[in-house]
């Protein structure tokens, strides 16, 4: 389970604070893939970085035991001027991979890189970098993936490739998801968390939460 | 499968740290002169003026050889800047990683200003490895006391780094306003001259500053004839404490503010 305990996240502007969640508490209950719904600018990619630890809400806090990732594919913590080898070394190190030399050969098997795996990332074509960052997020074990729009990883194989591997995770583990692609939702996730006006609400069977949603 | 280790704070703490300095190394000397340039760098630009100012002055200033004199001014006032500017950057330099929760801000600062101090070492050790075979005499009397002065001076840059990177991240034009700041401390921290050819009246003007404190007692640390007035370990130490407490005190209350906005 996931706790939620007074959320109170703002972002400071020119026209005052932003308020994203006023005192939100919310349970996440775990056993379930959730697809986190609601329309733009509703706060579903703040309710991601703070659940993945990115970023801190202004007031309340965020518990959980479970071992939550960091929002998978998210290319802004790979450095381009470090070959892939060395990017996925270096994220292994800071998540404690136990066997780093074993991880950086999976993620090498995973990424398809060729020789390129080798060479550092600014020489990489722009659908190459996500493909590496999502082999190394795909490469731990994580209790909860939390997944920003994956399915759009590189070309139609490796994406056919991911939601593969992603499917099997989801049979161990859980996923909350954020996607527009209802199909995309349909596939991994059975129940539903709807955003609207910094309220949560969860639904415990998704389609009950796509009509909710769609009805807004 | 991939094992995760259940990772203490502290191991997770040292294991980032170590990732970040790793990181460090890898990233900012990527061309073919390498990590060798972080050190060749300082220690020519270190021999060329204390080699010019030991032409024009004479052999000895204050008892000690000009050549020596300059050298643990320059480096000191190296290794404050260096630290200093590098550490200050960290935070919005990284900001990238802090997407990982395992990486906290003082992490990153943190193994940027190790490197730092370690190529300052490296660069002091060459200096004295080359001194002794072109055969100049050298003396190292208080090694200890260089190595504390050394410390001292490290830790105020390191908190005075992490203050100012936390600032950096409310008011990001600190960082402009921050190098024209620093371009006089070359001046006024003893790194040309010692506080003995300064008239005493003057002295309040330049002894509120502890880099200078740190750099004349290091040249007594090293050459006990040197003497070091009108400085004091006690005013370093306490200058080191506070500057430590204020910063830790302020980067506690804010980092995570800091990275969330």
């Amino acid at each position: 389970m996931i706790r939620l305990e007074n959320i109170t996240k703002y972002y400071p502007s020119a026209l005052g604070h932003q308020y994203i969640f006023k005192n939100v508490s919310f349970d996440i209950p775990s056993g379930h893939n959730i697809a986190i719904l609601g329309s733009n600018g509703a706060g579903k990619s703040t309710l991601f970085r703070m659940l993945a630890g990115s970023e801190y809400p202004n007031k309340g806090r965020i518990i959980t035991d479970l071992h939550l990732s960091w929002p998978v594919a998210l290319t802004t913590g790979i450095h381009g001027q470090m070959t892939g080898a060395e990017n996925a070394r270096f994220i292994g190190m800071i998540n404690g991979v136990a066997d780093l030399d074993t991880y950086v050969k999976r993620v090498r098997h995973f990424a398809e890189l060729g020789p390129k795996f080798d060479l550092p990332v600014m020489t990489y074509s722009s659908g190459m970098k996500p493909r590496l960052a999502f082999a190394c997020s795909i490469g731990i074990d994580f209790d909860v993936y939390l997944i920003d729009e994956v399915t759009s990883v590189g070309d139609a194989n490796f994406r056919n490739k991911a939601r593969q591997a992603l499917t099997q995770k989801s049979k161990n583990a859980n996923v909350i998801m954020v996607s527009h692609e209802m199909d995309e939702l349909r596939h991994f996730c059975d129940s539903a968390i709807v955003l609207h006006q910094g309220q949560l609400t969860f639904y415990n069977d998704l389609e009950q939460g796509i009509a909710q949603y769609q009805a807004l | 499968m991939t094992t995760i280790i259940k990772r203490n704070n502290w191991a997770i703490w040292r294991d980032v740290i170590f990732a970040l300095f790793v990181r460090e190394i890898r990233t900012s000397f990527n061309d073919k002169l390498g990590l060798a340039w972080a050190v060749v760098s300082p220690l020519s630009f270190i021999f060329i003026l204390s080699f010019l100012r030991g032409r024009m002055s004479g052999a000895d200033t204050h008892t000690i050889p000009t050549f020596e004199f300059m050298m643990y001014g320059m480096l000191f006032i190296q290794l404050f800047l260096d630290t200093f500017m590098n550490s200050s950057n960290s935070i919005k330099k990284n900001k990238a990683l802090f997407a990982f929760r395992q990486v906290q801000p003082i992490s990153s600062v943190l193994a940027t200003a190790l490197f730092y101090l370690l190529v300052k070492i490296a660069v002091y050790i060459i200096i004295l490895i080359i001194m002794y075979f072109i055969g100049m005499d050298f003396r190292v009397d208080d090694p200890l006391t260089i190595l504390v002065c050394g410390g001292c001076l490290w830790i105020i840059s390191f908190s005075l780094g992490l203050t100012v990177a936390i600032i950096q991240c409310y008011i990001p034009e600190v960082a402009k306003v921050q190098t024209i700041l620093v371009r006089p401390l070359f001046f006024i921290s003893a790194v040309f001259f010692s506080l003995l050819d300064i008239p005493k009246e003057y002295w309040h003007y330049l002894d509120w500053n502890p880099i200078l404190h740190s750099i004349e007692l290091t040249r007594h640390a090293a050459y006990s004839s040197y003497s070091a007035e009108g400085v004091s370990e006690f005013y370093l130490f306490t200058t080191t404490l506070v500057m430590l407490f204020f910063s830790m005190s302020i980067y506690h209350i804010s980092w995570k503010q800091a990275i969330s906005r």
